[in-house]
């Protein structure tokens, strides 16, 4: 080794993030997302390199804060909303009230960009959309969270976005799962879900990344614009070559289990402790795997010996079985071994034999790897007590992102916002709160 | 603002189709160099060259980028991949042979007229190679590395292990979550685990770009994909602290908001959800009106099994109509032929109708986000091996015919393998 990895790891170290400057310092975010999960990830992100998020729920709390698998709530709030809570201060704001909507036009005066999950008609007819605050704010940045987008045919469909409704309408469980034998089909041969909110995380990725790109219009031309997101596309995107296939060979893509139509090996394979993913899909890297199992002549084996070949149906199929009559006495640490012992001795294309445990969560955080990289952070909360958490993914040498509070109860900064941002005085406060507003 | 459920929207004209051309990009001037294969790399430049970026992509002479070879059943259309296209958008294609040293040179000249630089090498192979972010930052102070990798530049993993989409969907949990009870854990029929850590790199990269705005100083990205999926697992990690237990398989039930899920219907799958009392009584409602009776008192009147009792007699259509009469939501579940059909996403340009200068019509997905002022688009699609050479070699660095030619004796650039997935299209050869 060239000794890379020590210097990228003290040049990375997140140990040493907070002496660093932040990328988006100065930047404020507004978001009004009450129940939706992909504007808190929008958030969140923007929150992490450094932006000041206030996310304004509605008095009494957001909804979302009541999302609670198997029942479990801390302090009245369940572990998704605190998986996701990070980095914000929280205000809370009736927008059904004059009063509420007037100074929520203060606070967008103030504010650099607004996450909303809400209806962009509603916020139009309530003067609180994006033409009527740009009027005032030139600059800002709205960016609109919803199901189909809020524009075109389906635009006025009038679905309240969720993870469940964005994975549907994205064709990614169209593609996940067992194929049917049958009917009628047993219960889990069905399109299925990822087991995550995968749906509504994307969607909140894709609006973190067009609210910088549209950062970086705004620093070249000071002009502000919106941004449109539709949670369906953005798990849409990554769902291959769709449309291409369609396009050019009018085909597309269904459901077949954990194979893979364009490349193979490319599988889950049963191993003594459970399951591993196994690829060695181009030719080099097959006979090279064809090597370690100790079935050399397979590489020749008209069945297997072009990448054409391999993706067969009938020859996966006959693949599997044959992976699989290897590896079933081999725990999948032995496995990873044996394909390290033999590929660290090459490199190019005859080296791309890949593997990894198909781990449970408690795997994962049983690998010192994950916990020497800070990949997870345990979190003493005043409130919420002892959470685990997963810490931003991005390792960098300037300017990293950091996990810096957990969560708060709803409206625990109104003092902090409404007297120190806006100047109310204490006494307006107090009305405001007394006359449930805030 | 009484309720988030849809009205009419005004939006429609600032995102225009035809005017998008005319709009200015969100990232011109923003000049990306890829030296990667496959996905994860190719992705994240891919998504900055949507928006205006102009994205240099480095192959290897004759076979270039590996996935190239990647094709569905065997498939390629007019010499080309139809998977290889949908990551390579945008781009000038360059062919480098960066395991010579005229090559490493041409390479950091390149990256020193750069403002970002996206690679998805095992870690340490580009420093090996001397045009890692340590050399290459001594010319260009500026450069914005982002370093794509499976597990990270550094840690127990980092030594030499490789990764595909699935390693990381593998490794992160997520697989193991996905799927049913009492059955294998079930991987994404698609490449997840590339598309999602290419989001998150180049989300990085942009906020690294507004840090620079500032500072003038470039910095390192290391992203790991496997890392990047274990960002997005939501509750599962506070839930393995409290409870010291596993979170279970749940099929296709949403255990944070049931008895949202997908259901089995008479023509098909549909999605139901109920995020609130409001709409699980709407639900509940539909439910009642469908069987003529009030459904009996008690605790489980919105079982799983009840709703999907429900689902199971009806079309897509009607569980639809009945989801906007009673107040709560519902989607079909689709798939690629659906989209490709479907003029909503047409004119989202979600579905992007290309004219493409080499291959000519040929649809593809556009943009994600809509922007009104800086839309992205999609101006090209993928190209042969090396078929942007005498446009970087000469236009950007300046260089000669003779000195072009002499690179290409060396064999230092060139241009593609005479095979299918790196030529041009029949009888389109320059």
């Amino acid at each position: 080794m060239s000794g890379f990895d020590a210097w990228a790891e003290a040049a990375t170290d997140p140990g040493k993030a907070a002496g660093k400057p932040e990328a988006l310092a100065g930047m404020r975010v507004l978001e009004i997302c009450p129940g939706h999960f992909g504007g808190m990830v929008a958030s969140s992100i923007l929150g992490e390199f450094g932006a000041e998020v206030i996310k304004v729920e509605p008095p009494g709390g957001d909804p979302a804060r009541r999302y609670a698998p198997e029942g479990i709530t801390i302090e009245g709030t369940g572990l998704p909303f605190l998986s996701e809570a990070r980095n914000r201060r929280f205000a809370t704001l009736s927008l059904d009230e004059d009063e509420g909507r007037e100074i929520f036009r203060r606070l967008a005066r103030g504010a650099d960009v607004i996450v909303t999950s809400e209806s962009v008609a509603r916020m139009d007819e309530a003067g609180i959309g994006h033409a009527a605050l740009s009027v005032e704010n030139p600059g800002l940045i709205f960016l609109a969270l919803s199901l189909y987008g809020s524009f075109g045919p389906c635009a006025d469909r009038p679905a309240r976005d969720s993870d469940i409704l964005c994975q549907a309408l994205s064709g990614a469980p169209h593609i996940i799962g067992e194929p049917e034998e049958g009917s009628p089909p047993l219960p889990h041969q069905a399109p299925t879900r990822l087991g995550n909110w995968h749906g509504w995380f994307t969607q909140g990725l894709w609006g973190a990344f067009g609210v910088l790109a549209a950062l970086r219009f705004r620093a070249e031309t000071g002009k502000g614009q919106f941004v449109d997101v539709s949670g369906a596309e953005g798990l849409m995107k990554f769902v291959d070559y769709n449309i291409t296939w369609m396009h050019t060979a009018g085909k597309s893509r269904r459901r077949i289990g954990n194979f893979d139509p364009a490349v193979f090996p490319y599988t889950y394979i049963k191993c003594r402790d459970g399951h591993t993913f196994m690829a060695a899909y181009n030719d080099e890297a097959f006979e090279s795997l064809m090597t370690i199992i100790g079935r050399p002549e397979l590489a020749s084996d008209p069945r297997f010996s072009s990448p054409a070949a391999r993706v067969r149906m009938e020859n996966e199929k006959a693949l599997q079985a044959i992976l699989e009559e290897w590896s079933q006495h081999l725990t999948a640490d032995e496995i990873l071994r044996a394909i390290e012992e033999h590929t660290s001795k090459k490199s190019g294309p005859g080296a791309a034999v890949v593997t990894g445990r198909v781990n449970r969560p408690l795997e994962t955080l049983a690998e010192a790897n994950w916990r020497e990289r800070e990949c997870f952070a345990g979190v003493d909360d005043p409130v919420y007590g002892n959470l685990l958490l997963a810490a931003p993914p991005w390792k960098m040498s300037a300017t990293p992102a950091r996990l810096k509070s957990v969560c708060k109860r709803p409206g625990a900064d109104n003092g902090e916002i409404y007297c120190g941002l806006l100047g109310l005085s204490a006494a307006e406060v107090d009305s405001l709160s007394a006359r449930g507003v805030i | 603002m009484p309720s988030d459920r849809a009205g009419r929207s005004s939006a429609g004209a600032a995102f225009s189709l035809a005017e998008i051309s005319s709009k200015p990009e969100a990232l011109e001037g923003i000049r990306v160099i890829e030296l990667a294969t496959r996905i994860f790399g190719p992705a994240t430049s891919d998504y900055l060259g949507e928006f205006g970026a102009e994205v240099i992509k480095v192959e290897l002479p004759l076979r270039g980028d590996l996935m190239r070879y990647v094709a569905p059943e065997g498939f390629y259309w007019k010499e080309v991949s139809p998977a290889f296209l949908s990551l390579n958008r945008n781009k000038l294609h360059v062919a480098i042979d960066v395991r010579l040293p005229d090559g490493k040179e041409l390479f950091a000249r390149i990256a020193g007229k750069s403002d970002v630089l996206v690679e998805n090498l095992r870690a340490g192979t580009m420093d090996e190679w001397g045009i890692g972010y340590r050399q290459l930052r001594e010319r260009n102070p500026g450069l914005i590395y982002a370093a794509n990798s499976g597990f990270g530049q550094w840690g127990p993993y980092s030594r030499g292990r490789a990764s595909y989409d699935a390693t990381a969907q593998a490794v992160s949990g997520m697989s193991a979550i996905t799927g049913f009870p009492g059955h294998p854990p079930v991987k994404a029929g698609f490449w997840v685990g590339d598309y999602t850590a290419a989001l998150f790199s180049a989300i990085s990269i942009l906020a690294a770009l507004e840090a620079r705005r500032r500072t003038g100083e470039g910095q390192l990205i290391d992203i790991s994909q496997a890392e990047a999926m274990i960002r997005t697992l939501d509750w599962t990690w506070p839930y393995a602290g409290l409870t010291g237990k596993d979170r279970p398989r749940a099929g296709n039930l949403d255990p944070a908001l049931p008895p949202s899920g997908i259901y089995r219907c008479a023509d098909g799958y549909v999605a139901i959800s109920a995020r609130d009392e409001a709409e699980r009584a709407g639900l509940l409602d539909a439910m009642n009106a469908a069987s003529g009776q009030a459904a009996a008192a008690g605790g489980d009147r919105l079982s799983a099994g009840l709703v999907a009792a429900f689902a199971a007699s009806r079309t897509q259509a009607e569980i639809l109509r009945a989801a906007e009469g009673s107040g709560f939501s519902a989607a079909p579940v689709v798939g690629g032929e659906d989209h490709y059909r479907d003029p909503h996403l047409r004119a989202r340009g979600t579905v992007w109708e290309l004219d493409d200068p080499l291959y000519g019509r040929i649809d593809e997905y556009g943009p994600v986000p809509k922007l009104s002022e800086s839309p992205g688009r999609i101006k090209w699609t993928a190209k042969p091996v090396g078929y942007h050479n005498e446009k970087v070699f000469s236009g950007l660095l300046g260089l000669s015919r003779e000195e072009v030619q002499d690179l290409e004796r060396k064999k230092v650039i060139g241009k593609w393998a005479d095979a299918p997935g790196a030529r041009p299209p029949v009888g389109m050869e320059r």
